[in-house]
C-alpha cells in the first residue's frame, strides 16, 4: 500500500505543463513516462527507495514548479514594465498544445484523489481498530465487574436484562416487596474525553421506592411535651464510606438493601401492632406506629425515608450527634427480623415438608408438651384422678383434649370438673364445662398450676355431692375463700355441711398449695370439755353445735378422700 | 348437663392430597464436594445445613393385598423436633412424557410418641436406617443429598454402617396433583447439576 501511495505521489509533479508559456525540454519524455507506465513503475520503485518518506517527491516537486512560478513572476512583472522586454505572439499550433495539457491536469488530479483515498481508508482502519480496542477494553472491565458483582448478590438474566435481588426472600422473607435490579451497562461516557476515575463501566438500577437512606425512629412523649426522644436508631450505615475496593454500585446496593430492611422491620413492628390487643389500642398511621404503653407515656416507632439530595443534609446532623445510634436497638431490630425470617427454615427431619416455624410448633410440639404436663400430674397424684381424652383427629393448626378429674369409685356423682383444652398455635385455650373459658400460654407450669387448682376444687365440690346423697345439707360453699392463708397458685376452696337431723356439720377447706383440712362441729352436748353453762338450762340448747374439732384425716381408713369423707358423714349421720 | 364433646375438627389444611415429585440421583464419595459446591451455587443462600435423620419404616399386613407402609423420622440433630410420618403412595403409571416420577404423599408432624402409637395399631417395624446428609432449597425445589447408613443393632443409631460407597441424591417438590409444570422445572434444574450427577426418574418397583 505505501508503496503504491509513494508511487502516486511521485506522479505528481507540478512542474508537468503548469505553464503554457514554459516549454519544458523534458516534458516530452514525461509525456511518454504516463504513457508507459511499467516502464515509469521500475524507475520510479528505484527512484524513490532511497527516500524514507513517501511525500518526499512531493515536496521536491513543489518546491521546483514554487521556484518556476517564482521565475515566472518575475518575468511577468519585467514584461509588464515593457522597458526590456516585450511579448510578441507566435504562431503555434493551438489544438496541439491544449490536449495534453487537459489530460495532464486530469491524470494529475485523478491521481491526487486516488491517494487521498487511499489515506482516507488507511485513516478509517485505523479509527476503527482504536475503537474497537476501546470498547472490548470497556467490555472485559464491564464483565469483570459484572463477576464482581455476581459474587456479592443474586443475578439472573431475563430476556436481555440483567436483574438482581435485594430482598431477604431466599433467607426466608415473605416480604412483597420485590427488590429487583437491574444491571445497565454504563456507555455514556465520551470516548474522546478522559475517562474520569471514578467511572465505572456497570452502573445498577434500583426501584425509586428504594433510593435514599432509611432508618427507624423511636422516640418516647410524656403527655405532649416532648422529654426527648428515647434514641434513635438508624440501621443505614452512616456516611458510607466507601471501603478500598468497593464500588458504587456496591454502596448504592447496600443503601438500597437497608432501605428494605427497615421497610421489612416496619412491616412487621404495623402487622404486630395491629395484631395484639391492648386496652389502649395501638394505631398505626402511614409511617408511624403509635402506642401507650403507660398512661401518659406515648412511644412512637417511625420509619424515616429520605431521597438522595436529602442524604447529605442530614449526613452532618447525624455526625454531630453520634449517641443517637442506639446500638441496643438496632441489635433488637436485627434479631427481630432474624427471628421472623428463620420462622421457615430447613425442615427436621429432612424428609418434612417445608413448612413455617409455626406450624410444627403448633401441632406436634404443644400437643407434646401439654400431654407430657397432664400425664406427669395424673402419674403423680393419685387423688383426685386426672383423664384426659384426646382427639385423634386435629386440625393442622388445633388439637384437643378433654380432661376429667375424678374421685376413684365417684365417677358418677362427682364429674363437677370437665375441661376442654384447645391447643392452638400460641395459646391453650381452656373452656369449662360452664362455658367459661381461660386462656394459658404454652407455659408447662401455667398448665399444671391451673390444673392443680382444679384438682383442689374438685374435692370440695366432690363434697358438695356426696352431700346430696347422703342427705346432708350445704350450709356454704365457695370456690375461692377470702379467708386464711393465702396460696401461691389459685384460692382456697371451703364447704360446711350439716348433717341430716343438724346435730353436726363437717368444714372442709381445701387449698391447691395447703392442702386439706377437715373440722368437724360437734353438738354442745358432746363437747365435755365445755363448762355448764348456767345461763341455758333447757335440753334443748344442747343440740346447737359448740366447739370444732380437726379430724386426724390420715388416720381415716379409706382409699381416697371422697371415701373417707362418706364413712366420715355415715359415721356422723345417727339412725333414725 | 353432659360435657361437649370433644371436637373432631375437620382436615382442612392444605397438606392432603399433595403430591410428590420426585427425581433420584447418586453421587460417589469423592465427588461429593463438587456437587455441594455447585448446590451452593444454584440454590438459595440460606446456610447450607446438614442433617441426621433415623427413619423407621412400618407394615401393617392385612389379610390379603399388599401391605401398608408408613414411614416415622425422626431427627437426630434436634431431637426435641416433632416426628415426620410419611404416607407414599404408588408411583403414577401416567405418561411418559413427564419428567418426574410422582407419587401420592401424605405428611404429618407427629408427637415423639408415634412408635408406640404406631405399634398399638399393630404396626410393625420393617427395617430402619440412619441417612446424614445435606439438604438445599430452590423456591420449592428441595435437594437432599445423603448418606444412607444400616443400623447394626435395632434402635441403636450410634452404631451403623455406611450401605454404599455413595450418597443418594433426591430433587423433590411437593404440590398438588395436576401441576405438571414443576416437573418442567425440575427437569431444568437437573440439568444444570449435569455432569456432576444425572437425576432420574426412578421406578422403586423395578429395583424390588
Amino acid at each position: 500500500m505505501s508503496q503504491n501511495l509513494a508511487k502516486l505521489a511521485q506522479r505528481i509533479d507540478f512542474g508537468q505543463g503548469s505553464d503554457s508559456d514554459e516549454e519544458d525540454p523534458h516534458e516530452q519524455s514525461r509525456v511518454s513516462d504516463w504513457s508507459k507506465p511499467d516502464l515509469e513503475g521500475e524507475d520510479g520503485l528505484a527512484k524513490f527507495q532511497p527516500c524514507s518518506w513517501p511525500w518526499d517527491s512531493v515536496r521536491n516537486h513543489l518546491r521546483s514548479s514554487l521556484t518556476e512560478m517564482c521565475v515566472l513572476h518575475d518575468m511577468l512583472s519585467v514584461i509588464k514594465e515593457k522597458k526590456y522586454m516585450a511579448l510578441d505572439p507566435v504562431s503555434q499550433d493551438s489544438i496541439a498544445v491544449k490536449t495534453p495539457q487537459v489530460f495532464q491536469l486530469i491524470s494529475k488530479k485523478k491521481s491526487l484523489a486516488t491517494a487521498a483515498q487511499l489515506l482516507l481508508r488507511g485513516a478509517e482502519k485505523l479509527n476503527k481498530s482504536v475503537v474497537e480496542s476501546q470498547e472490548q477494553w470497556r467490555q472485559r472491565d464491564f464483565n469483570a465487574e459484572l463477576l464482581h458483582l455476581r459474587s456479592q448478590w443474586k443475578l439472573r438474566k431475563v430476556g436481555d436484562k440483567i436483574l438482581g435481588d435485594l430482598s431477604y426472600r431466599s433467607a426466608g422473607s415473605l416480604f412483597t416487596h420485590h427488590g429487583t435490579f437491574e444491571v445497565i451497562k454504563n456507555t455514556d461516557v465520551d470516548l474522546d474525553k478522559k475517562i474520569p476515575d471514578n467511572y465505572c463501566p456497570l452502573n445498577v438500577q434500583i426501584p425509586s421506592d428504594l433510593e435514599g437512606s432509611a432508618y427507624i425512629k423511636v422516640s418516647i412523649q410524656k403527655q405532649s411535651a416532648d422529654i426527648g426522644g428515647l434514641g434513635t436508631v438508624s440501621l443505614f450505615r452512616k456516611s458510607p464510606k466507601a471501603k478500598p475496593g468497593s464500588q458504587a454500585w456496591h454502596l448504592k446496593l447496600e443503601a438500597a438493601q437497608n432501605v428494605l430492611m427497615c421497610k421489612e422491620i416496619f412491616a412487621q413492628l404495623s402487622r404486630e401492632a395491629v395484631q395484639i390487643k391492648s386496652h389502649i389500642p395501638h394505631i398505626v398511621i402511614k409511617n408511624q406506629i403509635i402506642s401507650q404503653p403507660f398512661p401518659g407515656l406515648q412511644l412512637s416507632i417511625s420509619l424515616c425515608h429520605s431521597t438522595m439530595d436529602k442524604t447529605n443534609q442530614r449526613a452532618s446532623p447525624e455526625k454531630t450527634k453520634p449517641d443517637d445510634h442506639l446500638y441496643v436497638l438496632e441489635h433488637n431490630l436485627h434479631q427481630l427480623i432474624r427471628e421472623t425470617l428463620s420462622s421457615s427454615v430447613m425442615p427436621h427431619p429432612a424428609s418434612a415438608p417445608f413448612v413455617p416455624k409455626r406450624l410444627r410448633v403448633a401441632g406436634p410440639m404443644a400437643y407434646d408438651k401439654t400431654a407430657r404436663t397432664i400425664d406427669s400430674l395424673a402419674s403423680r397424684i393419685e387423688d383426685p384422678q386426672i383423664q384426659a381424652h384426646w382427639s385423634n383427629i386435629n386440625d393442622v393448626y388445633e388439637s384437643s383434649v378433654k380432661v376429667l378429674i375424678t374421685s376413684q369409685g365417684y365417677e358418677q356423682i362427682c364429674k363437677s370438673i370437665q375441661l376442654q383444652l384447645n391447643i392452638g398455635v400460641e395459646q391453650i385455650r381452656v373452656v369449662h364445662r360452664d362455658g367459661r373459658v381461660i386462656t394459658l400460654s404454652h407455659q408447662e407450669q401455667e398448665l399444671q398450676d391451673f390444673l392443680l387448682s382444679q384438682m383442689s376444687q374438685h374435692q370440695v365440690h366432690a363434697v358438695q355431692q356426696l352431700a346430696k346423697v347422703m342427705g346432708w345439707h350445704v350450709l356454704s360453699f365457695s370456690n375461692h375463700v377470702g379467708l386464711g392463708a393465702i396460696e401461691s397458685i389459685g384460692n382456697a376452696s371451703a364447704i360446711t355441711v350439716a348433717s341430716p337431723n343438724g346435730a353436726y356439720a363437717i368444714s372442709v377447706r381445701n387449698g391447691p398449695e395447703s392442702g386439706f383440712k377437715v373440722l368437724v362441729q360437734f353438738p354442745r352436748c358432746q363437747a365435755k370439755e365445755l363448762p355448764k353453762s348456767d345461763v341455758l338450762q333447757d335440753g334443748k340448747w344442747n343440740y346447737l353445735r359448740g366447739p370444732y374439732k380437726e379430724v386426724h384425716w390420715s388416720k381415716l381408713e379409706g382409699r381416697n378422700f371422697i371415701y373417707k369423707m362418706e364413712l366420715l358423714m355415715a359415721a356422723l349421720t345417727t339412725c333414725p | 348437663m353432659e360435657a361437649p364433646p370433644v371436637t373432631v375438627m375437620p382436615v382442612t389444611g392444605g397438606t392432603i392430597n399433595m403430591m410428590e415429585y420426585l427425581l433420584q440421583g447418586s453421587v460417589l464419595d469423592q465427588s461429593l464436594d463438587s456437587l455441594l459446591h455447585r448446590l451452593r451455587g444454584l440454590c438459595d443462600n440460606i446456610e447450607p445445613e446438614s442433617f441426621a435423620d433415623h427413619e423407621l419404616v412400618y407394615l401393617l399386613k392385612g389379610q390379603q393385598g399388599n401391605p401398608f407402609i408408613l414411614r416415622a423420622r425422626r431427627s437426630l440433630a434436634h431431637p426435641t423436633a416433632p416426628w415426620h410420618l410419611r404416607y407414599l403412595g404408588q408411583p403414577e403409571v401416567g405418561d411418559k412424557s413427564r419428567h418426574a416420577l410422582v407419587r401420592n404423599c401424605v405428611d404429618v408432624a407427629a408427637s415423639h410418641s408415634l412408635p408406640d402409637f404406631l405399634n398399638e395399631m399393630g404396626f410393625r417395624m420393617d427395617h430402619e436406617f440412619v441417612a446424614k446428609g445435606h439438604i438445599f432449597r430452590k423456591g420449592v425445589l428441595k435437594v437432599v443429598v445423603s448418606k444412607l447408613s444400616r443400623v447394626l443393632v435395632p434402635g441403636n443409631t450410634d452404631n451403623t454402617e455406611p450401605l454404599s460407597l455413595s450418597y443418594l441424591v433426591e430433587l423433590s417438590v411437593l404440590a398438588p396433583a395436576g401441576q405438571d409444570t414443576v416437573s418442567e422445572d425440575m427437569r431444568n434444574f437437573a440439568e444444570q447439576l449435569k455432569p456432576l450427577v444425572h437425576l432420574e426418574k426412578i421406578d422403586p418397583k423395578r429395583l424390588m
